[in-house]
This record gives structure tokens, sequence and C-alpha cells, in this order.
């Protein structure tokens, strides 16, 4: 599960946000920040261990 | 001639409509100028259209009823009046997306839905409003004013395909085209009270449509009735070469589908997806629904209540498939011009440079995962039903949420994940006079049974005989 992931801080968050090329505001990175931990928290529902051979279909196709 | 007048012309559905002309009952250029007299009338409260094509679409009419009255009929969308979300690629009119990025940008050619519907026939009326690049909310720092709801002007349309949705509640198009990547048909046709089917993934070509989301993007038909929709798929569905998930799917009559009865349909009831996922539905879209169970199975259906993967997984897993994904078309944008973009866009945008690899080909895998175990629970069973909202829409001048994932999770979401068709179908109102709906999905590329799902409920409740007084 992506839990092992844990929630950055806002001081770690901006230091990671400098890293990303974008250009931001203190607004911003306050928001994205939020949205992030909020996403990473929703994120626990996936499972993080997969068969090393599950391939993801290349193009997803319904039909397949 | 028939002796219509302006609102009956405006109010008959595609079919009504194809009907007429086909006697020679009816002209297109009546038709389209009765819509355009409409459009200056109505859309001022509403803000449907970024760009009304008066010229373009009368000369199709005329060229339509020329056609028409030589013997030539091109299929059910001849001489049809329509509307497109602004991000349909549409030569020599501009399309903008919603944004200011966009804002003078014109298409040299159309996109292939564009020429399809020009091929049948149809008369494009104009250009529809959209949340911005079929993701941001609509605010004020757009180009164009936010669409209104035109049941009640107070309240938001739902979107992204706002327009789309408004235009056809409205009566200012017999139908629009939307795009669908985590609910933007179903979401406006269910608040708006009409009636849209996000098709299967690959059955309708996405070329020439600005992309969100590359893997979940669908192009898909809104209209007053779900045989409309069905009369539009019919000219809309086919193989693209150039789309590289476009299926080459066999060919179905879906107009003849939506006559079929839905005797000895069986119906999966997602009830666990509203009633055991921590969120609830409002009480009049919780009796509408039960109401709506009970008009299946007196069509003659058996709806049984059937477990499927829970709601929140389809939720997340198509949420980070989006937010990753739409980051890499704009990251060149939102780094270079990001007051170009709404502020709320700018963020949904800019949120995809947070995620790894590792969590995006999670997703990925997660949704093989999901699609296999909603194929498995579905056995047995030709359609999936459940609400298609939880209540009504947002209030028009409440501010929308920058990342709007973070609340209830969405109902339309796990179709897109899957990739089956589904659509919206408006199942009554609530005591405060705005619209509610419920979906019916199909297994993949059975479109029909929706079609004929859908159509048989709207025949056997009042619903459809309801229009908002503007």
């Amino acid at each position: 599960m992506t839990s092992s992931i844990k929630a950055p801080t806002l001081e770690e968050f901006r230091a990671r946000a400098a890293l990303t090329g974008l250009t931001l505001t203190e607004e911003d990175i306050g928001h994205l920040h939020k949205g992030y931990v909020g996403l990473l928290g929703l994120m626990e529902r996936i499972p993080q261990r997969w068969s090393w051979a599950a391939e993801p279909p290349q193009v997803f196709r319904a039909d397949e | 001639m028939t002796d219509l007048t302006t609102g009956d012309l405006t109010t008959l559905s595609i079919a009504e409509a194809g009907r007429l002309m086909a006697r020679g009952d009816l002209t297109s250029t009546a038709l389209t100028q009765a819509f355009l007299a409409r459009i200056e009338t109505v859309d001022p409260a509403l803000s449907s259209y970024v760009t009304v094509t008066a010229d373009i679409a009368l000369n199709a009419a005329r060229q339509a009823d020329m056609e028409m009255g030589g013997g030539l009929r091109r299929g059910p969308l001849h001489g049809i009046p329509v509307g497109l979300k602004d991000i349909y690629e549409t030569a020599g009119v501009k399309t903008t997306g919603h944004s200011h990025l966009k804002i003078d940008y014109v298409p040299a050619i159309d996109a292939e839905t564009v020429r399809r519907l020009k091929a049948g026939g149809a008369v494009i009326l104009g250009k529809l409003g959209t949340h911005e690049f079929a993701n941001g909310a609509m605010t004020p720092d757009q180009p164009f004013p936010p669409v209104r709801n035109p049941w009640n002007t107070a309240y938001q349309p739902g979107g992204s395909s706002s327009g789309s949705g408004a235009a056809v509640a409205a009566a200012l198009c017999m139908g629009a085209m939307g795009s669908d990547t985590g609910g933007s048909i179903r979401n406006p046709a269910g608040f708006c009270a009409i009636a849209g089917i996000k098709p299967t993934y690959g059955l309708v070509s996405r070329c020439g449509i600005f992309p969100l989301s590359f893997s979940l993007d669908t192009a898909g038909p809104m209209a007053w009735t779900t045989e409309d929709c069905a009369l539009m798929l019919d000219v809309l569905a086919g193989h693209d070469p150039n789309d590289q998930a476009s299926a080459r799917a066999p060919k179905v009559d879906y107009g003849a589908s939506a006559q079929r009865p839905i005797k000895g349909m069986r119906i999966a009831l997602a009830r666990s997806w509203y009633e055991d996922s921590g969120a609830a539905l409002s009480p009049d879209m919780a009796k509408a629904m039960e109401d709506a169970v009970r008009v299946m199975r007196d069509l003659g259906a058996t709806v049984e209540d059937v477990t499927l993967p829970d709601i929140r997984d389809y939720h997340i897993c198509g949420r980070v498939i989006i937010t990753t994904e739409a980051h890499a078309i704009h990251r060149r944008d939102v780094i270079e011009r990001p007051e170009k973009f709404g502020y709320t866009t700018r963020r949904r945008f800019q949120l995809g440079a947070f995620l790894s690899a590792e969590q995006y080909i999670s997703a990925l895998r997660f949704r093989r995962k999901l699609q296999q175990d909603t194929r498995e629970a579905m056995r047995g069973y030709d359609l999936v039903m459940t609400p298609n909202q939880w209540g009504g829409p947002e209030i028009f001048e409440d501010p929308a949420p920058i990342f709007h994932f973070l609340g209830k999770p969405s109902l339309s979401m796990p179709f897109n994940v899957t990739g089956q068709p589904a659509a919206s179908v408006c199942c009554g109102f609530g005591a405060d006079g705005l619209p509610l709906a419920f979906q019916l999905a199909g297994r993949a590329f059975d479109e029909a049974s929706v079609f004929a799902a859908g159509s048989a409920y709207e025949r056997a409740t009042p619903w459809r005989s309801h229009r908002p007084t503007l």
C-alpha cells in the first residue's frame, strides 16, 4: 500500500516543489500541499505490491 | 408544412424532427432559425455558448434542405442543429478550451467527430462553454462567463461539459457533444435533466479534441432523450486510425436498440456504492433511486443488489491517472505561462508534478484489477445501475473547491476506470425543483443495452415532458 509514503510537512513539500520546475507562489504551495497530502491519504487504497511482471496496459482497451 | 411555433420547434426531439423533415413537413432552415432566435433571447441568462456560428449554421441548413428536397437523406442527424463543447477542433472557428491560453486558436481542420457530424448533415450552431480544458472549475479569471443551470440560474450546471448540458436543457440546440474523463458528460447531464452517454473507451474518436487524460478520455453525445443520444452515436461511432485507442467494434444500429423492450434484462444494483461508502445520498435522490428501481422492475427487468469493488477504489485510481496525465499534457504551459490558467485549473494541473512514476504505474495496474473485478461481479448481468449524483448541483456563487476529489467519491468515475459505456438518465426532481438522475452502465461495447433500458425508463415516466422555464 502507498501508505508507506509519509505525508510531507509544508517545509518538506516546499523543498520538493523547488525541484519540480514549476513557478509557484506561497499560496500555490499551500494549496498544493493540502491537495497532495489529501491525495496521498486516498492513495492508501491503491495496492503497492504487485507481481514484478504485472504489466499495465500500454494503451488501455476496454475490449481486451 | 407544419404550423409549429418556434417554441414547438425547439422542443422537438431529434427523432421527431428527423421524421418531420423526412416527410417534408419541416425544413432545417426553419428549425435552425428557431434555435438561433432562441439563443439570442435566452442565452444571455445562461452563457452556455461561447461562440455562435449563425452564418455557418444557416448555410448548412440550406444545404441540408436542398439535399433532402432532392431525395438525399444522410442519416438521423441530417438538418439537425447541434452544439460542440469548445474543446472540439472546428475548422475556421475559434476553439478555446474556455481558456486564455487558446483564446485566438482557430483550427484548420475538424476533429474526426465534427467531420462525422458534418458528413451526417448536422448543422453546427456554435461552441459551448466548458470547464477550462475540461478540468478546472469555472472561475471569474477565465475569458468567458461561467455557465448557469437553466432549471435555476442560482445553481451550477455541473461540468465539465457545462454549456452542452445547459444548452440542451434550455432548448438552445437539439444535441451537443461533450467529453467524459471522470464524469464530465454524465455530471452536467444529470444536473440539467437531460440524457448523456459516455461511450465505451475507444468507440468514438478523440482525434482533434483537446486531451485531458489520454487513457481515460472519451467523447460522447448529450441530448434531451436517450433515444436522441443513440441516434447521435449512430453517426459518431467508428474506427479512426488517427486515434491510437480507437477500437474496431462491429457496427450497431443504436437508434433501433432504443426501441428494444427490456423484459428479462438483468440489472446489477450497486447499492453498496451509495449506502456503504461513508457518503450519503440526499433524501430526494435516495427516494428517486428507489422509485427508478421499481420502474425498471415494472418494465420486466430483474434488479438485484450486487457487490462491486469499493467505489473509493475507482475514485482514487482514476484521480491519480487524470492528475498525472493532465500534468504531462499541460506541463509546459503551467511552467511557462501559469498566469494564463484559471487559478483552480492551474493548481489541478500542477499537482501531477508531485506524483511519482511508481504511483502512476500502481494506479494503472490497479485499473486493470478493477476492470477485471468489475467484469467478474457483472457476470450474469446486462447492466449496472447506480445514482448519477449524490444530490443537487452546487450553488453558483459558492467557490469551487480547488481539489474537488477530496470530497465525496465520484459516482461516475467507476465507468471511466473500467472503460464501460455509462449513461445518465433523469429520474425526477427534488423538492427544490432541481433535477435528479441515475446511471446505467453496460458491458464494453454494449451501448445498445444502455439505450434500451434508458429509453424504456423515459417512455414509462413523465420526466421528458418537463422543461425549464426561461
